[in-house]
């Protein structure tokens, strides 16, 4: 009973975490390829530096919950030896380009489906089956290869703190304090010295509150969920496996188990849905035709299989997964970051070479 | 053709996801003559907050828009 009971108290915090993450991002916008694109079609940066906020707040709360004992960042699939530096950087290319044909990553898919949107609904699917596909499927036998001729043992876990402590001697545990005030104090002053995000409220107010909602996440998984014979893994938000396992979860519900992402996902749908309710800003939107269709279901495979490539996607890696200072994370950030400005450049050129000149020239 | 009678072009990107309505928009605006129309029609949703600030931080003028027939219609300026 006691072991139903911690995973039934899981599922039903992620699910309400959740809600306040998809209520959040229906109601400011927050979007990760919006923040890529706002860049680069009119060089306006604030939901961008809302995505950063958020990976500044992220931070700082993950490893002020470590320092306290609250929970062990190295538990996290993120901070592993193994270094998985090629899935990393092609996962994270073809998630970002997918993200830009898709209308969206994955948080904002199911944001879209709370908002009324039918294409998303679709995006979902595929993207759920793909992971999958990915995770245990026919692409697996693909990855796997990959991951076996490319990742690299560092024999300590791949957080920025532990490598450097292994060069330097300094315990990893004394750095990270000092890391993390460095990297988050840069970020925030790269947010806040411009007065035009300093002004806009609703992308503060999503930079802090998504940014919290990771170590809300953590806390969920590694101190609510932390029972002594079944231990709930050390989990907080991402979304390209866990749109897998909600389909197969649907699927299979009677010989299935939650766990935190499944009612997670279910949460940001129904947060979006209530917050669109309550904004007057549900609309049933559906395909109107091949063109748009077939963008839809490409960025969707790019997500689903990139995601599991990059073990995350635009909030798994790039939110989540920088939380732990991980430098796999960054790589799948700066990876996602390159793909969709990329796949914004080639909405401007139509073509992959005009697209990649443009890419260049810009610098 | 007088000055004051603008001309308008108009741009149908219905069922185009952001943030591909603002990418052809900002390209279609190019081959407008300074100081005339390109009316967008446009059905995703957030279009509405992305074309008032494309016109903000690109300066070109939002003259109108409105929701009809299920689409949203912009009409912007070409300032510069």
């Amino acid at each position: 009973m006691e072991e139903v009971s911690v995973r039934t108290l899981v599922a039903g915090l992620a699910f309400l975490a959740g809600i306040v993450f998809g209520a959040t991002a229906q109601k400011t916008h927050f979007c990760t390829m919006g923040a890529i694109s706002d860049m680069v079609v009119m060089e306006d940066f604030r939901r961008f530096r809302s995505w950063l906020l958020a990976i500044a707040v992220a931070m700082v709360l993950s490893q002020a919950m470590w320092s306290a004992g609250l929970i062990n960042l190295d538990a996290s699939i993120y901070r592993t030896a193994n270094l998985g530096w090629a899935g990393a950087i092609l996962g994270g290319l073809m998630f970002g380009f997918g993200m830009t044909l898709a209308g969206g990553c994955g948080n904002k898919t199911l944001v879209r489906i709370g908002g009324g949107n039918l294409k998303s609904i679709v995006v979902f699917m595929i993207v759920g089956v793909t992971a999958y596909m990915t995770l245990r499927g026919l692409i697996a036998l693909a990855r796997i290869e990959l991951e076996s001729a490319t990742n690299v043992d560092l024999g300590v876990p791949q957080g920025l703190d532990a490598l450097l402590g292994g060069i330097t001697g300094i315990p990893a545990g004394g750095l990270r304090p000092v890391l993390t005030a460095i990297v988050a104090g840069a970020i925030l002053w790269w947010c806040f010295k411009d007065a035009a995000f300093r002004e806009s409220r609703k992308d503060v107010a999503a930079g802090i509150i998504i940014g919290l909602m990771v170590p809300v996440g953590w806390y969920i998984t590694g101190v609510a969920g932390n029972d002594d014979f079944e231990p709930t893994p050390l989990f907080s938000f991402t979304f390209i496996a866990p749109i897998g396992e909600s389909l197969q979860y649907l699927m299979t519900f009677t010989g299935s188990s939650i766990n935190f992402g499944i009612a997670s996902v279910g949460g940001i749908i129904t947060g979006a849905f209530l917050m669109a309710l309550a904004t007057g800003t549900f609309r049933v939107e559906a395909f109107t035709g091949t063109r748009d269709m077939l963008g839809n279901m490409a960025g969707a495979v790019l997500m689903g299989a990139g995601g599991v490539l990059a073990l995350g996607c635009t909030i798994g890696q790039g939110l989540t997964g920088l939380s732990t200072l991980a430098v796999g994370s960054a790589l799948a950030f700066l990876s996602i970051l390159a793909g969709g400005f990329y796949g914004i450049k080639y909405q401007e050129e139509g073509t992959f070479g005009g697209a990649l000149r443009a890419s260049l020239s810009r610098g | 053709m007088s000055t004051d009678v603008t001309e308008k072009q108009t741009l149908d990107v219905k069922g185009l996801n952001c943030p591909q309505p603002l990418v052809k928009a900002k390209k279609a605006l190019q081959g407008v003559p300074v100081g005339s129309l390109l009316e967008v029609h446009a059905t995703d949703p957030g279009a509405r907050d992305d074309f008032a600030s494309f016109c903000r931080s690109t300066g070109h003028e939002l003259v109108e828009q409105k929701e009809e027939g299920g689409a949203f219609i912009f009409l912007i300026r070409r300032k510069k």
